[in-house]
């Protein structure tokens, strides 16, 4: 102990700190999460936008479009928070999810429209 | 990987930092000819950057056979056991080998993992029986808690998960992946003497995850703590009502007590505590009031008895006889607090000379659309549907599943008046 008092460490390397590979390296799941939180926020903005003005096809599209967003990325979290599908299928999960909100998405709109 | 030899060169360039220069540390280049990257491990790469080119460099290790976990590094920005990377595996090109993320640096590569291993304690990552038992407890292995825990036990506390977390960073109550592993493989122990002490405490620290998974991607031992972690939270809400206090632990195992910080916990929770139980107090407040509101407004009209209220139409004589006339009527309602005027019309027709006097409800009996008399065709029409009723009330096409309603109604002095409610 009295050793280790006299040693100065380096403070801790933040994740990605000095990293040349800071980027490539994100991992699917961070994005997944951002982009909730991000789409959440635009939910916000395009409901309001959508209230103010209803049945203009250009924002009925951006709010749909960014609720399946958000709803793909929590049914994610969803089935994993719950241990309905293991986290190790974590990425198949971003993928299939998505692949099942577009097809939702095609069918809403087409149904609307 | 490939069968065939892989001899290369690589630039590995390696964090440098010397606690008696200090500063911030910078990279070391290292020109280095592999001979087969196959079988060339990172940890193979350090060995000889010490042998060959800078004998100073200081970095962990022990096993090789990534048994020990001591040789967690950041390789092209991935945590891993420097034993267990094979050169191979790695993009052509550089590569980068950092100490783990969130630990202070002592040297080179070597980090302190104090930070990591007081979390370890902070969730009582030890194993204290429930009985003291002299023969071995047996556990089935395909009990519910033996193919729940799995291999999740082979955490060898490299504390690559912990690097790997963006959470970790921002939240000092946070335990971290590795510490809450462990607490999720004993929590879930049958044999487990020390389950709501452990659960209290882990569960003051386990919210921070935000199940990016960096963790499950990084562990070289193929573990997921965000599994674990999502297990302890579930354990939380089925553990939503009962009492779990930090008790002092002192009474169940005298003989690890001293190593516990109980003192720096136990205020910490206890806060906690009071916070969740004034937050539920307010929250359990807010509703009674506002459900209670509610409740009243809605439920009281429909239970009070009301006083018939007439409503006067008109004078008997103004209604010529066979004719069908709208008339509106209007009345005041007072629901609740609000008091507002109804203004509706409703159609009056009058069969013969003495009484025979029909008031219609206006509205369609099919989805309740205002109806209208068409004096040419004889008929009330529906203009949402095309529903058609014969002057008597009774349905001659359309949707509409009944006849249409009539008010009930009395001749006082010549006026005709309705019953509205």
């Amino acid at each position: 102990m009295e050793q280790n008092e006299k040693i100065q460490y380096r403070s801790p390397l933040r994740r990605g700190e000095l990293d040349p590979n800071r980027w490539r390296n994100t991992q699917i799941g961070m994005w997944a999460w951002l982009w909730q939180r991000i789409s959440a926020l635009a939910i916000i903005i395009f409901l309001g936008i959508h209230l103010t003005l209803p049945y203009r096809p250009l924002i009925q599209f951006l709010l749909l479009l960014t609720v399946t967003f958000h709803v793909v990325l929590g049914l994610r979290v969803i089935l994993m928070d719950f241990g309905i599908v293991h986290t190790k299928y974590q990425k198949a999960l971003v993928g299939g999810l998505a692949a099942l909100g577009i097809v939702m998405f095609i069918i809403v709109w087409m149904g609307i429209y | 990987m490939s069968e065939k030899t892989r001899k290369s060169k690589r630039v590995v360039k390696v964090f440098r930092y010397d606690p008696a220069v200090g500063g911030d540390g910078h990279f070391d280049r290292f020109d280095l000819d592999i001979e087969d990257e196959s079988i060339t491990t990172i940890l193979d790469v350090l060995l000889r950057i010490q042998r060959e080119h800078d004998s100073s460099l200081g970095f962990r290790y022990s096993c090789r056979i990534s048994m020990c976990g001591s040789c967690g590094v950041v390789v092209n920005g991935n945590e891993a056991l420097a034993c267990q990377t094979v050169v191979a595996n790695l993009k052509e090109g550089e590569i980068t080998i950092r100490p783990l993320n969130h630990f202070p640096v002592i040297r080179d590569l070597v980090v302190d993992m104090d930070p990591f291993f007081k979390n370890f304690d902070k969730a009582l990552s030890f194993f204290e029986p429930a009985e003291k038992l002299k023969e071995p407890a047996i556990i089935s292995p395909d009990s519910k808690e033996r193919r729940l825990i799995a291999d999740y036990t082979e955490c060898i506390t490299c504390g690559c998960c912990v690097s790997s977390c963006t959470m970790a960073n921002w939240h000092e109550d946070y335990l971290g992946p590795g510490a809450l592993n462990r607490a999720f493989t004993l929590l879930l122990d049958s044999r487990d003497g020390l389950h709501d002490e452990r659960l209290a405490r882990v569960l003051s620290g386990c919210y921070n995850c935000r199940t990016e998974l960096n963790c499950t991607e990084v562990c070289p031992k193929e573990i997921s703590p965000t599994r674990s972690l999502k297990y302890i939270q579930m354990l939380a809400a089925k553990n939503a009502f009962k009492k779990v206090d930090v008790v002092d632990i002192e009474d169940k195992a005298t003989e690890i007590a001293t190593e516990v910080p109980v003192e720096a916990i136990t205020p910490e929770v206890s806060r906690r505590r009071f916070l969740s139980r004034i937050t539920l107090g307010l929250g359990g407040i807010i509703a009674v009031l506002i459900g209670g509101l509610m409740a009243a407004t809605s439920l009281v009209p429909a239970m009070r008895k009301r006083a018939e209220k007439w409503v006067k139409v008109g004078k008997v004589d103004a209604f010529p006889v066979g004719i069908v006339k709208t008339v509106p009527i209007s009345y005041r309602v007072k629901d609740g607090i609000y008091e507002s005027t109804v203004t509706k019309p409703v159609f009056v027709y009058r069969e013969s000379d003495s009484d025979g006097i029909t008031v219609f409800n206006s509205r369609c009996t099919h989805l309740a659309c205002v109806l209208h008399w068409d004096d040419n065709k004889k008929l009330f029409l529906c203009d949402c549907h095309g529903g058609q009723f014969y002057p008597d009330g009774r349905v001659k096409a359309g949707p509409p599943p009944r006849a249409m309603d009539r008010y009930p109604t009395k001749v006082e002095n010549g006026n005709i008046l309705v019953r509205e409610a």
